[in-house]
């Protein structure tokens, strides 16, 4: 099959004339080089820490190591014990994966089909605030868990600052209300002559039509969560809290040598390579969907 | 009451969003903002202060020369990751092998955890003879050089890792909008003659402007408040090279034990901040009325 080439600014009939072979030839050298930029680093990632000591050190330092013994993985990882930040962090993401889907879901779900009075003003509280930058917020907002002012409880040293910080996520609501509103009314409607009550309707129709929006904010949010760092670190001093970004952040500064290093890196980018590989599609897609409503 | 009646159940649907919204966003920017003209002992706010805090970090010299920096920051970023995107969408868009293959390794790199990305470069940029690279120099013939501990230079290169991690993700906005060129407009160009330079100047690059505008101001105030990255990388090292606003802010409120001056800073980026947004918003204003 000859590939068409009416999708950008080339065309078939450009394709025959050598000048735009050329440009056609650069544009993909040019990508090729880009990839590889993208790929060298991730790939001495894979390599570097395979190394032993011995070869850390040698000069001239090689990109390859000498072997790659597997059994190295298994080895560094219960020495390190790293699957003690695995369970942390997925108890911190998957709770603030679920306080943004449930909290913001419903957020969104109300402004866009229930619209009960002081919508509109909400709707343009929330764009005002998405936007204003938030400079000053971190030292009150440290205050606040550090004494929960309701309570007067301290919130250091557990995940519910994580999960409350996901749940106030503007950007979900938004992108949730937008998927609302492309639910057409006759389907409601129709549900709603047959009698079938809010809830009725709310589980049997919106919820199942909602699968697309639920898992694209799922992702995005688990991605961003298990990546976490700073308020991880901020609020969380309790060593046996310890998660994945904070862990690796903490190692910097410690004596490991540089194997050990490229190992917990490569232990703790995992999960996302996991979700990226399986949900590519979604993500890459999902992108355009924030991109052109959000 | 009937009014009370029918808005009760969808109100209390969306009140959870809203305490946590005004814990999180509004009650911090509140008081941050009152706070920072307060004197406070630990954490605790005592007594009003005036305009103290601000003298004090105004008096401080270390805060102009991270202005500066932070402005630095601002500057090689949009000299090495403004355009870069831009053209990546554009090249994306032409290519018609392998697309899907340059999609999916561009993007890549923004999947992967913010600490992974800077602890990666860290050890790429590593002084000794480990790093990845100075083992490419060796394989030229160079000595080793410092990377990171290079005063001069040290922004830059924190700039670079950040591109390396982000412009993949940027292209694809662009790549998104790049869908709704029309081909009439390419084809009409094509029989007046235009060379491909000419098409993408006078109608690729034009369709893009609004979104173009959008991605530059995201970028400018996303990159001024930068703190996380020159954390990790360099600890605003060496010698205070790398520091950023954002990251005296921290180190003011959480190192120093003067969280007042951290708000202080937060107040003066503040308005830095919303001034250049009120300019986008005029700017984009006059280019959708035209």
């Amino acid at each position: 099959m000859k590939k068409s080439f009416n999708k950008g600014i080339l065309s078939d009939s450009d394709m025959k004339k050598p000048s735009g072979k050329l440009i056609y030839g650069i544009i993909i050298a040019l990508l090729v080089v880009m990839s590889i930029i993208v790929v060298v680093p991730v790939l001495w990632l894979l390599l570097a820490g395979f190394k032993d000591v011995q070869e850390l050190y040698e000069i001239p330092a090689k990109f390859f190591p000498k072997k790659i013994e597997l059994a190295k993985l298994w080895r560094v990882w219960n020495e390190m014990k790293f699957y003690r930040f695995y369970i942390n962090t997925f108890i911190m993401a998957g709770g603030a994966v679920a306080a943004t889907v449930v909290v913001d879901g419903l957020a969104g779900y109300t402004l866009s089909r229930l619209r009960p009075a002081g919508s509109r003003i909400i709707m343009t509280l929330l764009f005002a605030l998405m936007l204003m930058p938030g400079t000053m917020r971190t030292v009150p907002l440290y205050m606040t868990f550090k004494s929960f002012s309701i309570f007067k409880i301290s919130l250091l040293d557990s995940f519910i600052p994580i999960w409350i910080m996901a749940a106030a996520d503007i950007f979900s609501i938004i992108m949730f209300k937008n998927f609302f509103d492309g639910i057409s009314d006759s389907l409601v409607e129709a549900a709603t002559i047959d009698g079938a009550g809010n809830m009725k309707i709310f589980f049997k129709i919106i919820v199942p039509l909602s699968v697309p929006i639920i898992m694209t904010v799922a992702i995005f949010s688990f991605n961003g969560q298990m990546g976490q760092f700073f308020w991880p670190y901020l609020l969380i001093g309790d060593q046996s809290k310890t998660v994945l970004g904070v862990q690796l952040y903490k190692m910097k500064g410690g004596n490991y040598t540089q194997d050990y290093h490229m190992l917990a890196i490569l232990f703790s980018i995992v999960p996302q390579v996991v979700v990226f590989l399986v949900f590519q599609r979604f993500i890459i897609g999902g992108v355009n969907v924030g991109g052109v409503k959000g | 009451m009937r009014f009370f009646k029918k808005n009760f159940s969808a109100w209390m649907l969306i009140i959870p969003a809203l305490i946590c919204i005004y814990y999180v966003i509004i009650r911090p920017q509140i008081t941050g903002i009152t706070w920072s003209f307060y004197n406070m002992q630990g954490y605790k706010v005592t007594t009003f202060a005036g305009l103290d805090n601000y003298k004090r970090i105004l008096a401080d010299n270390q805060f102009y020369r991270t202005l500066f920096n932070t402005i630095q920051y601002v500057i090689w970023s949009l000299v090495v990751g403004f355009l870069l995107p831009i053209m990546i969408a554009v090249m994306l868009n032409e290519a018609v092998h392998m697309r899907n293959t340059f999609k999916f390794l561009l993007y890549f790199p923004s999947v992967l955890p913010g600490v992974a990305i800077t602890l990666l470069w860290y050890m790429v940029y590593s002084p000794d003879a480990s790093g990845l690279l100075n083992i490419v120099l060796s394989k030229f013939g160079f000595a080793s050089y410092t990377w990171l501990q290079d005063e001069n230079w040290t922004i830059l290169y924190i700039i670079l890792s950040m591109t390396w991690a982000s412009a993949g993700a940027t292209a694809l906005y662009y790549f998104a909008s790049l869908q709704g060129v029309s081909r009439e407009l390419y084809e009409a160009a094509t029989m007046d003659g235009a060379g491909f330079f000419k098409r993408m100047w006078h109608i690729t690059l034009p369709h893009m402007s609004g979104i173009i505008l959008l991605m530059f101001v995201k970028q400018i105030i996303g990159v001024f408040s930068i703190m996380e990255q020159p954390m990790q990388m360099t600890d605003g090292g060496p010698n205070g090279a790398s520091l950023t606003l954002g990251l005296l802010s921290y180190r003011y409120g959480f190192v120093n034990g003067r969280p007042q001056l951290a708000m202080a800073v937060g107040v003066v980026m503040f308005v830095i901040l919303m001034v250049m947004t009120c300019f986008y918003y005029a700017l984009d204003k006059k280019i959708s009325d035209n």
